[in-house]
């Protein structure tokens, strides 16, 4: 059975349509690279998995429940899905660690001293131990990605989000950030990223999907997807954002 | 340390480091300020342990001005030529004013310890109410936004002076307040500055949700979300990581708060609670030098209000966090 299914998925922001109708599905240990110009309905797709926007219609099942009822608890939800924001958003008044151990102690119910543990050994897992006492205000901007992946992981999710972890990264920042992610990718994680790293995405995604005007316009694995699009608007995207990037990392 | 250095990450220590700084800068100001707490505990527990049974209103004062007061009524029946008879007048004059400023000293320091009572409680007090006020303003859904609106408008709206004669004429909170036990046992506060308290505390809460209210909405709408990613309620994300944020930001309007409230409290005078402004008017009835003994009671509010900015200063230096407004803004 899938661990995320999407059918057809409606969302406006009052007359705008943003998704009109996205349907499918991903399996455990998948991982989905949304691509698409800017204002296709990706990021709103992302959010509404873990309900920081809800749908308008349609389904979105996770490990086979719908998540998108009334009665679903939203709490517990967000939990199971862990999610990284492009601007990090990292609690500017808690230090590294604290970042990763307030869900830990809030959420989880971890006395103290085992959060403690449990947060080294995350910040550990994206090579920042050693910047456990620094605040945001301190780290550099592919720190402060890792510690927000790292804050994620904390919560022990089945299904990770990541929205544009790199657009707000300088170039020479990015690679850690990315390798990060590939190793998760290898570690087994079901992973939903909207980048635009065709690097990342030939290398670790199992899928691509394309996204434009609120649809999946096409959707296959990185080789074919990047090499032959079938579709001409995915086509002209790729060719766009090759031109831009200067080509491959 | 060069701007270039404090510009670096990885250098949590500079915020409480300034605080250091900054006390080894101002020695004059602590020259002055340090006699003065010196001077008023002294003076309290002279008054409530060691010399308790003296009657309140006639405390000996600590430093004797009878020859003060002898100098200069000699100065000026010294019948020196013109110029110098004026000086020597001028100078008999200040005596005068130094000896009534030292004589109504005790009861300045008494109406003091009353002013800070009222000052200090309700600030706190009021903080204790402005959270929930503010958070309900900001986060709150209709049920919990128009009230805490209504009240905070009625509050702010209304002339303070006029909340304390509701409180104590109107509703004859009195009555009621002298059931409570405890009050005005010892140096527990007596009737009226217990329904002043309250007065202030209800104002100090409206204005102060409002500085805290505007703090609040001046902390990233990303730090919620991202508190709510990981699984918090909303009351939790917003206690957690909200609050302690918009609780920092507020700080430099509440500090102004507190300062208006040192000197507001001279209002609970009207209400017959014997605080700094109080006593000054009783001795200024008593002696008719109400220039004096106001100038005298002035320097007491100076004096207060100097020492809350500093206290205010230092606890933002404290708890300042790299990076998050304040005084760990770099």
């Amino acid at each position: 059975m899938s661990l995320l299914r999407f059918e057809d998925v409606r969302q406006s922001y009052g007359a705008e349509e943003v998704l009109r109708g996205i349907s499918f599905e991903m399996d455990r240990g998948d991982v989905e690279v949304v691509i698409g110009p800017s204002g296709s309905g990706k990021s709103t797709m992302l959010r509404c998995v873990n309900r920081l926007t809800e749908v308008d219609a349609g389904t979105i099942y996770l490990d086979g429940e719908a998540i998108t009822t009334p009665d679903t608890d939203v709490n517990d939800l967000r939990r199971r899905v862990g999610m990284v924001f492009q601007d990090f958003n990292l609690f500017a008044h808690r230090t590294a660690l604290g970042n990763v151990t307030l869900g830990l102690e809030e959420v989880l119910d971890y006395p103290r001293e085992e959060a403690r543990t449990e947060a080294m050994a995350q910040l550990e897992r994206v090579g920042l131990a050693d910047q456990a006492d620094s605040y945001p205000a301190e780290l550099s901007g592919g720190q402060k990605q890792r510690v927000g992946i790292a804050r994620a992981l904390a919560m022990d999710p089945e299904l990770m989000l990541f929205d544009e972890p790199t657009s707000a990264l300088d170039p020479e920042l990015i690679g850690d950030v990315l390798a990060v992610m590939r190793d998760l990718a290898e570690e087994g994680m079901t992973m939903l990223c909207v980048t635009h790293e065709m690097g990342f995405a030939r290398s670790a995604a199992s899928t691509v999907s394309f996204l434009d005007g609120g649809q999946v316009v096409e959707r296959g694995p990185p080789a074919r997807l990047f090499e032959s699009p079938a579709n001409e608007r995915t086509g002209e995207f790729l060719e766009r954002l090759t031109s831009l990037h200067g080509g491959e990392q | 340390m060069s701007t270039e250095a404090a510009d670096e990450p990885g250098e949590p220590a500079t915020a409480r480091g300034s605080v250091g700084v900054e006390l080894g800068r101002r020695p004059l100001f602590y020259a002055v300020l340090g006699p003065f707490w010196a001077w008023l505990v002294v003076r309290w527990v002279h008054d409530w342990v060691l010399a308790p049974e003296l009657n309140v209103t006639a405390r000996e004062t600590f430093f004797p001005t009878a020859s003060l007061v002898a100098a200069g009524t000699t100065l000026r029946g010294a019948g020196a030529p013109a110029p110098v008879a004026g000086l020597l007048d001028w100078l008999a004059g200040g005596m005068d004013f130094v000896a009534l400023g030292v004589e109504a000293l005790p009861q300045l320091a008494a109406g003091a310890w009353a002013t800070i009572v009222l000052t200090v409680v309700s600030i706190l007090a009021g903080l204790v109410l402005a959270v929930p006020l503010s958070v309900a303003r900001v986060y709150g859904g209709r049920a919990a936004r128009y009230p805490a609106l209504a009240v905070t408008e009625l509050i702010r709206g209304t002339p303070l002076l006029a909340q304390l004669f509701v409180l104590y004429f109107g509703l004859g909170l009195t009555q009621y307040v002298r059931e409570v036990p405890g009050v005005g046992v010892a140096v527990l506060p007596d009737t009226a500055v217990v329904v002043a308290l309250i007065g202030f505390t209800i104002n100090s809460a409206a204005y102060q949700s409002e500085y805290i209210r505007s703090a609040l909405l001046s902390v990233d709408s990303g730090q919620l979300t991202a508190g709510r990613a990981i699984g918090l309620s909303k009351v939790d994300a917003i206690r957690h990581v909200v609050l302690p944020q918009g609780l920092r930001f507020a700080i430099p309007g509440w500090s102004n708060e507190l300062v208006y409230l040192i000197k507001y409290s001279s209002l609970a005078s009207f209400i017959t609670v014997r605080e700094l402004f109080f006593r000054a008017e009783e001795i200024g009835n008593a002696t008719y030098r109400f220039v004096e003994v106001y100038t005298v009671a002035a320097l007491f509010y100076i004096a207060l209000v100097i020492s809350a900015s500093a206290v205010m200063s230092y606890v933002e230096g404290r708890v300042a966090i790299p990076g998050l407004g304040g005084k760990g803004r770099r």
